[in-house]
């Protein structure tokens, strides 16, 4: 639990940040790392999208902030960001592989304090994650209308989104008919396994009596 | 308008924007996710998904526990054992809210959730600041509501993943089984065979087992 007065923890969210600007009001979600372990999160992604991310360690110590190490990685293994002793950083990629992305935190070693630490994570990806300044400049538009082309974007993510789900939907639908004919098949086949089994006990136990000239 | 109002405006609908993503943890015992709210009234939404990976006996697992605390403290929410839900709340007041899944049984189970608090501004707002327009009101509202699909077709993206993790799971459960049952099948009826012919090969007087 964070337990901390208002005021300083406002001015120490708008001047660690470089991100934000003028806005002191974006959203992110804030873990609480132990002394010792490592907290994870992770998230599903398909192939070229665009990660955004941003972390600060946030402390009501203002001599010693507390630092933190991170690692970012794709679901083959790779390395794609990596930071230790740090008290913010951001992180970009475009993802190259469908997978699990995992982004990992943990409390440095050698901090003073055995509090528990707190990091703020603005993780944004795909449509969230896009430039609007750099648009804004490059199609010269501003104020209502810039706001309407965001939500613009937004309606193609959703519709994009749809028809991702309507795939995954129709190849789940194929696995499982596929799956459904094949306990089908398999119960046949164990009933002709069986049967065979069987006849084949008899064949040779009658071939072996014989053999011993008891029948 | 001139460029200080624009930019007043551009930096106030700036902040009508939650920007996040549907992040997933995995809960071994209590798992807290932070979240700010700065208006008081704000409406907090968001669903959760548990994504077992490896359901042994299914539906007897009782699901997790998820709880909504105010900055005060006090419980505002609270789902128990469930495999995955929508929840919707408002805010009563502004500050710091946690999100908390328990996890009652000792296998780690992996929750993808996804949280978001969108604010729209009232009448209140428009008439203190003069730079915002009526329009920014319609425009929040209309955000919001696109924000609500975004966030149905992530649960939607979620329980399809953990629909597709039970789907493998079946697929490989249907044949490794049935191979087993197959092998299992030949070898117990060889076995059978061999008792047999070890009853009749060992006794010297074989007309009488």
């Amino acid at each position: 639990m964070i337990t901390m007065k208002l005021p300083p923890f406002f001015a120490i969210l708008l001047c660690t940040s470089p991100f934000w600007g003028n806005a002191p009001v974006t959203e992110a979600i804030w873990l609480n790392l132990p002394p010792s372990g490592t907290k994870c999160v992770s998230e599903e992604l398909h192939n070229n999208v665009v990660v955004l991310a941003d972390y600060v360690v946030v402390s009501d110590d203002h001599s010693s902030a507390p630092t933190i190490s991170v690692k970012v990685s794709s679901p083959y293994g790779n390395n794609l960001h990596h930071k230790e002793n740090a008290t913010h950083g951001q992180f970009a990629f475009t993802t190259q592989e469908a997978g699990n992305y995992l982004a990992c935190f943990w409390a440095d070693a050698h901090n003073p304090s055995k509090a528990d630490v707190s990091v703020n994570l603005d993780w944004k990806t795909g449509i969230a994650a896009k430039d609007w300044e750099t648009v804004a400049r490059k199609e010269k538009i501003e104020g209502v209308e810039l706001e309407l082309k965001k939500l613009e974007g937004a309606v193609e993510a959703i519709h994009e989104n749809l028809l991702y789900l309507k795939s995954r939907e129709s190849e789940m639908r194929i696995v499982s008919e596929k799956t459904n004919s094949r306990v089908a098949w398999f119960s046949i086949m164990s009933l002709g396994v069986c049967i065979s089994v069987s006849v084949l006990q008899l064949w040779h136990l009658k071939r072996f009596f014989q053999k011993k000239k008891l029948i | 308008m001139e460029m200080k109002q624009i930019y007043v405006l551009a930096a106030l609908l700036l902040s009508f924007v939650a920007r996040i993503s549907s992040l997933s943890i995995t809960v071994n015992d209590v798992e807290c996710v932070y979240e700010y709210v700065f208006y008081e009234g704000d409406a907090i939404s968001g669903n959760f998904v548990v994504v077992d990976h490896d359901i042994f006996w299914g539906s007897d697992h009782p699901g997790i526990d998820f709880t909504v605390s105010s900055p005060g403290g006090n419980v505002v929410h609270n789902i128990k054992g469930t495999s995955g839900d929508k929840f919707e709340l408002k805010a009563p007041r502004s500050g710091m809210y946690k999100f908390c899944f328990h996890n009652p049984f000792s296998t780690p189970e992996t929750v993808s959730f996804y949280i978001h608090v969108g604010h729209i501004p009232n009448e209140h707002d428009v008439a203190k600041d003069e730079h915002l327009d009526p329009i920014n009101v319609k425009i929040a509202e209309l955000r919001e509501a696109l924000e609500s699909v975004t966030a149905e077709q992530k649960y939607l993206r979620a329980r399809d993943n953990r629909h597709r993790h039970t789907n493998e799971s079946t697929r490989k459960r249907v044949i490794g089984y049935t191979v087993g049952e197959y092998i299992l099948l030949a070898a117990v009826s060889s076995l059978q065979v061999l008792y047999i012919r070890r009853l009749f090969s060992k006794s010297v007087s074989y007309n009488r087992v």
